[in-house]
């Protein structure tokens, strides 16, 4: 999940902080930095492959650094940081909007940290009178909150709680969280402003927000330790029926290799480990060489799947991807509890020579475009329908198989939209037919259009026994048919 | 989506009044003659259908795209009202199909004009919906079981979408009275009953059905509260398409899809075979799948327009020659069923089954800028299209480091090759639900599971790590041990290849023991062999608490395998003594690794009656738990040599045998004797043993 830290660069954050025992003088913006610091030095060694860009505003805002995963062009550029005028939360929020739309798109999780020394300005641009305008802006003026993208936004106040309550900014600072959805939290420092509270302010927000999701990956008695990148966040499925939250369990099963979207990436740290086997290689490996994807159980009927991801030529990694949690998550695949094991199976579904597989599963209705059905909402429809009899009716007999097909689709939808003037003139236009016959035709024609047309008309009356929907139209038996005895 | 949203439920109901059988003046030329034939025919009268008809047709094409769109889990209940209702399916998953309801419909047939129109009404057919939307849906019932004490979060929410003619706004007002009044009573039923559940809110959707030509008698109205409990609305529409493009726009907006227009599909012409025309195909999906649309505000960009005098939304999106690789895949966010709107047309059906086939269309988001961004991908798995949504921005997974890297990563000789025959093994398949199986034993994925563990109790990772994986011969007992039970025929399988490698050790085969890490030619044969039988050893006794059969595969291991653990101690002392004594010892290794053999022999003699030659009975003294004499080797090759041919040892043979060993052990043997051949004894053996010939070879000898 990409991180946009949010540094407050006015003039207040260079207000000195009032220590006795310090002996060099320190301002907030010190404190940020170095709490700043210890988030991209956690990020660096825990992190490495999360994205971070950081954002400096006053009255205006700059991208300082887009979104890396070079944690030391981010610290450089926080040790650059310049001194600008008074703050403007809401210009800056629209730029954190862009940046991140620009970069991700609307899907993407992000994470926002905005540090402030929670002076939010006065006048015009303040948060507050930002938040006093909210209503009745014209579409183009909206609040940059909520962001059209999942974000969870943190506010590092350098500023104790004491402090912002004796002003609204506290309030203010808690609206804007609401405004994003309640997603995130306000951080404020304990006790007196001084390194020691601020990095424990940061300590709170790693550990919360960035700490790693160690797990553990199964294959029956084999195993290996790994760690999630990103961390996967807890699901809401039906707050109605499931109101809790569904996490990940860390202990991660692979239930077995089965046939092909969200990817998480996952790799293992430590790199000293390098020369101890691993399963996890062993399994990327055999994954990759075999073509194959690992169906892997996350919880109770969470599901998703491992596969050799590779990004370049030579780099490849074990990449995971969820599937959404639920019973059946793929339909091809059928429920993923039912899913056993081929020795189970009486003969090997996959075929000797690996030429079959038991998936993808066929639905048990075929949905309408698989299936030949007749709609007539448009009069084309309905005119091709009954061209389609009247092409097959001049070549009878050898026709004849089509003929009826097409007559018996027309006729069941039209008793089924109780549609029986059409009955009628289709038989009239078959009896048309019949009498339109050139004298060379063969004589069974003109037997198996009377037929047909005969039997449509009894079916128009809606008599039950001509007009039954699973009845179909059968070709007449004529001595020309070949049948033998024949039946009128 | 909540699960038991408005939508979890529809009831249709369709007024089947004599009024209904009245035309919709909407006229379709169904005879088109072409210009060579019927010069002077008269063509067949224009055929229209009636308002009964057109409700029916436009219902099902509303239950058509709903059931392309979500399979499971929404239902209708459609319901035709005339003096009294008739229910045509019911709420079971089972029931919801289109067929089933034409079959009904048909069944039904259109409204008989004939028919007094007194007592006839759709009120019967409305009470009887509010009726059926208390009754519980089997999802219903198992997620109230399911959830048990929580079970009144299962909600009962439905919509009612009423098909009819109605006279005036004031019968329009009764007809909501009606429903509102039977919900309160139904309600009030309900709250007694264990099949049934009260309604927690009810859509009414009326639509009144005029004919063409016709000025309406009723107004349209927005949605409105009519209660806590029930929300109507009035759509006054013309019968024929308009019924048609309003029912569509409904069915949109109550399952919340959104509709994407296909451009420029390249398709050969019926006449002109060899050209091609460049065709539109509009399809409904879920609107999540415009997502990315809708937040960016690029809708618009994206090619929207509308259709239909401005009733209809719809994307543009434009069709890419297809490609074959689908790397595409690893980068989408999401799947969504999708149904033609014009399902029969041939610009669609050419689609769908150009899709049907197993082939891909990208889709490419037109925009201005003139870059191609590709946005969706159109395919199918099982017989279902979906459309696909790629990511189009940059991905947070770019530039993963190698996995090299990582942990394990530089350790080079993993069994990739074994690992991908394990997870082939190990491939599921999907098992047919029963209710029988499901009472005798674990479900399918548990056993899948279990076979997992049996399968890795004993797996190395890596190459150096075992000798018994790297050998052709152990194959078929380590891929029969796993298994949760043994037939006859597989331990027979396992004991044959325990005898196949007594038989390797005795011609003294080499072994693929890995020389990584020691120096020089690595373990000596016998030690390689120790370590193979050890390893062997673990493989099966993790299996043997599976069946008894498993565990006469260990038995027949340890009968088998040269030395008791004592006797290998013992061997290893001994190296460290004197050179003399070192010789010596190295015979009686010899020796004793001779009989093991012989043992084996005797043992599949007994399984092979008479197959195979044998003398050797009497080793049966010689158990892995008995103690080893040092001077063991019984001088029986004599005696033995005119009985080999008849098989199964006698009972004389074995006494005899037997008080003969008891005798060799009261006296300690000559060296040359104990490993002699037929009495011959090699001299000098230790020159080839230093030479590093096969010293050995007598052993095959006795053969």
């Amino acid at each position: 999940m990409p991180t946009v830290v949010l540094m407050d660069a006015s003039l207040s954050m260079t207000r000195p902080v009032s220590l006795e025992q310090c002996s060099e003088e320190l301002q907030r913006k010190n404190l940020a930095v170095a709490g700043l610091t210890m988030l991209f030095e956690h990020m660096a060694n825990n992190y490495r492959l999360e994205f971070t860009s950081l954002v400096a505003f006053s009255s205006l805002w700059e991208l300082l650094v887009p979104f890396t995963r070079d944690y030391n062009t981010l610290q450089e550029a926080l040790s650059n940081l310049e001194d600008y005028d008074k703050t403007c939360l809401e210009s800056a929020l629209h730029g954190v909007s862009n940046v991140v739309q620009q970069e991700w798109g609307h899907a993407c999780p992000t994470q926002v940290v905005l540090v402030t020394d929670g002076s939010l300005g006065i006048g015009k641009g303040s948060l507050r009178h930002s938040l006093q305008t909210l209503k009745g802006r014209p579409e183009d003026k909206k609040f940059p909150l909520p962001f059209p993208f999942p974000a969870k936004l943190f506010i590092m106040c350098i500023a104790n709680a004491e402090e912002l309550q004796m002003t609204d900014t506290m309030h203010n600072l808690e609206q804007l969280l609401q405004l994003n959805g309640g997603d995130g939290q306000i951080f404020t420092m304990e006790g007196q402003l001084c390194l020691k509270s601020v990095q424990s302010m940061f300590g709170r927000l790693i550990d919360e927000v960035y700490s790693p999701f160690p797990a553990v990956l199964r294959c029956g008695n084999l195993a290996s330790d790994v760690q999630v990148f990103p961390r996967p966040e807890p699901v809401f499925l039906d707050e109605e029926i499931d109101p809790m939250p569904r996490h990940i369990l860390t202990e991660v099963d692979d239930v077995g290799p089965g046939t092909t979207e969200e990817p998480e990436e996952e790799t293992s740290a430590n790199q000293q480990a390098g020369k101890v086997p691993n399963f996890c290689v062993l399994l990327h490996g055999s994954l990759k060489v075999e073509g194959m994807v690992a169906l892997v159980q996350l919880g109770p009927e969470w599901y998703g799947m491992l596969y050799s991801q590779a990004d370049s030529k030579k780099k490849s990694n074990l990449m995971m991807s969820l599937f959404e949690p639920g019973p059946e998550p793929l339909p091809w695949l059928g429920k993923v509890s039912q899913l056993g094991p081929i020795s189970d199976a009486a003969e090997n579904p996959y075929g000797e020579d690996d030429s079959k597989s038991p998936f993808p599963l066929q639905p048990k209705i075929k949905r309408s475009y698989a299936q030949n059905v007749t709609v007539w909402i448009k009069a084309s429809g309905l005119q091709t329908d009954v061209q389609k009899i009247l092409r097959n009716a001049r070549k009878l007999p050898e026709k004849t198989q089509t003929f009826y097909k097409e007559l018996n689709r027309l006729r069941k939808a039209a008793l089924a939209f109780g549609f029986w003037e059409l009955l009628k003139g289709v038989a009239e236009l078959l009896e048309r037919e019949c009498t339109l016959l050139p004298d060379t035709a063969h004589p069974d024609a003109a037997f198996q259009l009377s037929h047909a047309a005969k039997q449509l008309k009894l079916a128009s009356t809606g008599d039950s026994q001509y007009a039954a929907f699973d009845q179909n139209i059968n070709p007449m038996h004529t001595d020309f048919s070949g049948g033998g005895a024949a039946g009128m | 989506m909540k699960m038991f949203s408005v939508s979890h439920k529809t009831a249709f109901v369709v007024d089947h009044c004599p009024y209904m059988a009245e035309s919709s003046r909407q006229q379709v030329e169904c005879d088109v003659l072409t210009k060579s034939r019927g010069q002077g025919m008269i063509p067949l009268a224009p055929v229209s259908k009636s308002l009964w008809t057109c409700a029916v047709e436009c219902s099902m094409e509303y239950c058509r795209i709903l059931y392309d769109v979500y399979p499971l889990k929404k239902l209708i209940n459609y319901i035709v009202s005339d003096s009294e209702f008739h229910i045509l399916n019911s709420w079971r998953q089972e029931d919801q199909s289109t067929h089933e309801l034409m079959s009904a419909l048909a069944a039904v047939g259109p409204p008989n004009p004939q028919e007094d129109p007194e007592c006839c009404s759709v009120l019967h057919g409305l009470v009887a919906a509010v009726e059926s939307l208390c009754k519980i849906t089997e999802y219903q019932h198992e997620a109230r079981t399911t959830l048990m004490d929580t079970a009144d979060r299962v909600a009962n929410r439905g919509r009612i979408i009423c098909l009819t003619n109605a006279k005036s706004d004031t019968h329009v007002r009764m007809l909501e009275d009606c429903v509102q009044e039977t919900i309160l009573e139904q309600n009030k039923m309900a709250a007694g009953s264990d099949r049934l559940m009260s309604i927690q809110q009810c859509e009414l959707v009326l639509v009144h059905i005029f004919p063409q030509g016709e000025d309406t008698l009723v107004s349209d109205r927005p949605k409105k509260e009519v209660s806590s409990l029930l929300t109507s609305e009035v759509h006054s529409v013309r019968a024929g398409r308009h019924l048609a493009t309003k029912l569509n726009i409904l069915v949109q907006q109550h399952f919340d899809l959104a509709s994407t227009t296909i451009t420029n599909i390249p398709m050969k012409e019926e006449q002109h075979a060899n050209t091609s025309a460049n065709y539109d195909v509009e399809l409904l999906h879920h609107r999540d799948a415009h997502l990315e649309f809708f937040k960016s505000g690029d809708l618009h960009m994206a090619g929207s327009t509308s259709r239909d005098s401005g009733l209809k939304e719809t994307v543009t999106l434009k069709w890419c020659t297809p490609r074959t690789n689908s790397v595409e895949l690893h980068y989408c966010t999401g799947a969504y069923r999708i149904s033609p709107t014009d399902v029969n047309s041939r610009p669609s059906s050419c689609l769908t089954n150009f899709l049907l086939n197993g082939r891909s269309v990208l889709l490419e988001q037109p925009r201005k800028s003139g870059s191609k961004v590709i946005s969706h991908m159109l395919s199918s798995h099982g017989g279902e299209i979906f459309l696909h949504v790629l990511n189009s921005t940059r991905s947070t997974l770019e530039d993963p480091p190698s996995i090299s890297e990582g942990c394990g990563g530089r350790v080079t000789d993993y069994r990739i090759t074994d690992f991908g025959e394990f997870m082939r093994e190990n491939r599921l398949t999907p098992v047919p639900e029963s209710p029988d199986t499901e009472a005798s034993g674990k479900p399918p994925a548990e056993r899948a599971k279990a076979q997992l563990e049996r399968y890795t109790r004993y797996w190395p990772m890596i190459i150096s790590q075992t000798t018994i994986f790297n050998m052709q011969a152990v194959v078929p007992l380590a891929n029969l041990i796993v298994k949760e039970s043994l037939s006859e025929e597989d331990l027979l399988t396992c004991q044959k290849t325990v005898y196949n490698l007594v038989d390797m050790e005795r011609k003294n085969d080499p072994l693929p023991i890995s020389t990584v890490g020691s120096r020089g030619k690595g373990p000596k044969r016998d030690e390689q062999y120790r370590i193979m039988w050890n390893e062997l050893e673990t493989l099966v006794k993790t299996h043997v608490a599976g069946s008894e059969r498993h565990q006469r595969v260990l038995d027949c291991i340890i009968a088998c395998r040269s030395k008791p653990p004592e006797e290998e101690e013992r061997k290893k002392r001994g190296r460290k003594r004197e050179d003399k004594e070192d010789k010596a010892e190295k015979s009686i290794n010899k020796d004793s690794e001779d009989k093991s053999w012989q043992e084996s022999e005797r043992l599949k003699g007994a399984l092979e009656r008479g197959k195979e030659e044998q003398g050797e009975s009497e080793v049966i003294k010689d158990s892995p738990d008995s103690p080893e004499p040092l001077n063991k080797k019984p001088r029986l090759d004599e005696i033995q040599l005119p009985e080999k041919a008849k098989g199964p040892v006698s009972l004389l043979t074995m006494w005899t045998n037997r008080i003969t060993v008891a005798n060799s052990r009261k006296h300690q043997e000559f060296a040359g004797r104990i490993s002699s051949v037929n009495n011959k004894a090699e001299l000098y053996q230790h020159l080839k043993d230093e030479n590093g010939m096969d010293l050995h070879e007598n052993g095959k000898a006795t053969r």
